[in-house]
């Protein structure tokens, strides 16, 4: 079925339905233009328009360094993802092994990277492990634990793919005389790989989302210069708002990248 | 794991304090949110354009934005526009208004899935186009999508950890495991206690979403 659902449900309407339709349009948008305009009012009655809030904003020195905190939120990123594709892929030949001594350890380390929150393995790298000795730059403090997280459900999205891919390339491949490795690495993953790219650059958001615990290490991504901007300009509301429309931007931008990737090639 | 039992004698309650805590921060935004999701679900089916294009960007911004972001708007920013609200409404907001988004677009799917045949049958049978939404289309939806609100329902379990940001009176898990982590020696002991509490309210959720599934899985 090609038709839209509400196309289906709303598509041959009668006149006078039609009719009724336009004007509760119109009604719903004046109510959300009210809406708006409530809103613009709060602004102006609790002074958030003064030109004092937002007059940094056309200064260059305000954007270097909002770019800088993005840079530093994509460095974190990118490192984090680099782990958690790399380690994702060491968790899932774990757990793909026939060897119950390579497979229950991978298991373990999948399940419980992928049930704990983020959050509480930041608090680890940055509260508990210098207790111990271990003592991390605030970049490794927001990243490792980032790309661990992510790279459990790296390696539950590769497995996924690999076992999208039809098991008699498998079986064909081994008569021709290929070893299991050869059979992994030339036959199934390539192709497993193809099939998750969507899913491993869907997953890029939620690492963007993540690394905003940067500013719980104090490291300089967007969150943390934006709270640096506001203890300057004692300017909260622009400034978070700029900084919520920039993560939108970018994660909106990621989606939309792995969505293209999603359509077929022929 | 010799250092858990004095750190349980010590601090048990707060424990299991902080379990239901996590809990309640959990049931609460998700119930709001499932059910603010299928409002916004059935509301863009209606053929009203202002209404749908509205609703769209709500749901692409709060599908985008980091929950802390959200969390950190909410309790500091809006203070400035003379919005008020408390610690803990906050960040059940916050993960309502994240989990509406997340249920619109997960329900959307799983109404694709109807087929239009049904919706020309539910026509010709002389069903107004609501009727068809809420006793065709939304009972079939709904029973396509409880994996991925499964999912949904542990991620914002997980997601509680970001009310460690506010000064909530109450300590939830991670809050917790911070605080005892700063106070004493015993970060390690009592991650590892906070790690199996968070795994074992995945599992049980994990648990009754295949349950569920199992019973209400429609197949085709």
């Amino acid at each position: 079925m090609s038709r839209a659902l509400e196309d289906v449900l709303f598509g041959d309407l009668t006149h006078k339905a039609q009719a009724i339709t336009r004007v509760v349009s119109v009604g719903v948008a004046a109510a959300l233009l009210a809406l708006i305009a409530a809103i613009v009012y709060r602004f102006q009655d609790a002074g958030q328009f003064a030109g004092r809030l937002w007059e940094f904003f056309a200064w260059e020195t305000t954007w270097v360094f909002l770019g800088k905190g993005l840079l530093g939120t994509l460095a974190s990123a990118a490192a984090a993802a680099v782990i958690a594709l790399v380690l994702g892929l060491v968790l899932l030949v774990g757990r793909l092994s026939r060897l119950r001594i390579a497979r229950w350890p991978a298991v373990a380390v999948i399940e419980f990277l992928r049930g704990v929150p983020t959050l509480l393995l930041i608090y680890v790298c940055f509260l508990v492990l210098p207790s111990v000795g271990i003592k991390l730059s605030a970049y490794w403090m927001l990243t490792l634990p980032v790309g661990l997280s992510t790279a459990a459900v790296v390696a539950e999205v590769y497995r996924a793919g690999v076992l999208a891919v039809p098991r008699g390339q498998t079986d064909a491949a081994r008569a021709l005389g290929l070893s299991k490795a050869q059979v992994f690495a030339s036959i199934v993953f390539p192709q497993a790989f193809r099939y998750i790219v969507p899913a491993l650059v869907a997953q890029l958001v939620i690492v963007v989302k993540d690394t905003t615990f940067g500013y719980v290490v104090t490291y300089g991504e967007l969150m943390q210069n934006a709270k640096v901007l506001i203890a300057n300009y004692r300017s909260l509301v622009p400034v978070y708002l700029v900084v919520a429309v920039l993560y939108c931007l970018v994660n909106y931008a990621i989606s939309r990248a792995s969505h293209r990737l999603g359509r077929p090639v022929y | 794991m010799g250092s858990v039992s004095p750190l349980l004698a010590e601090y048990g309650p707060a424990f299991v304090q902080a379990l239901l805590l996590t809990w309640k921060l959990t049931a609460l935004s998700f119930v709001s949110g499932f059910a603010l999701g299928i409002v916004i679900t059935v509301a863009r089916l209606l053929p009203l354009r202002p209404l749908r294009f509205v609703l769209t960007l709500y749901v692409e911004v709060f599908r985008n934005i980091p929950s802390v972001a959200l969390l950190i708007f909410i309790v500091f920013a809006l203070p400035d526009l003379n919005v008020v609200i408390d610690y803990e409404p906050s960040v059940i907001l916050t993960l309502c208004l994240v989990c509406s988004a997340f249920t619109a677009d997960y329900l959307r799917t799983g109404i694709n899935t109807v087929d239009g045949g049904q919706i020309d049958a539910a026509r010709s049978l002389g069903m107004q186009p609501m009727t068809i939404i809420t006793s065709v289309v939304l009972p079939q939806a709904l029973r396509s999508v409880v994996q991925p609100m499964t999912s949904l329902l542990i991620a914002l379990m997980l997601s509680t950890a970001l009310a460690s940001q506010v000064p909530l009176p109450g300590k939830e898990l991670t809050a917790l495991v911070a605080k005892i982590a700063n106070d004493s020696a015993a970060g390690i002991a009592a991650f590892a206690v906070a790690a199996a509490m968070y795994l074992a309210s995945g599992l049980i959720i994990a648990w009754a979403g295949a349950t569920l599934d199992r019973k209400v899985r429609i197949l085709r």
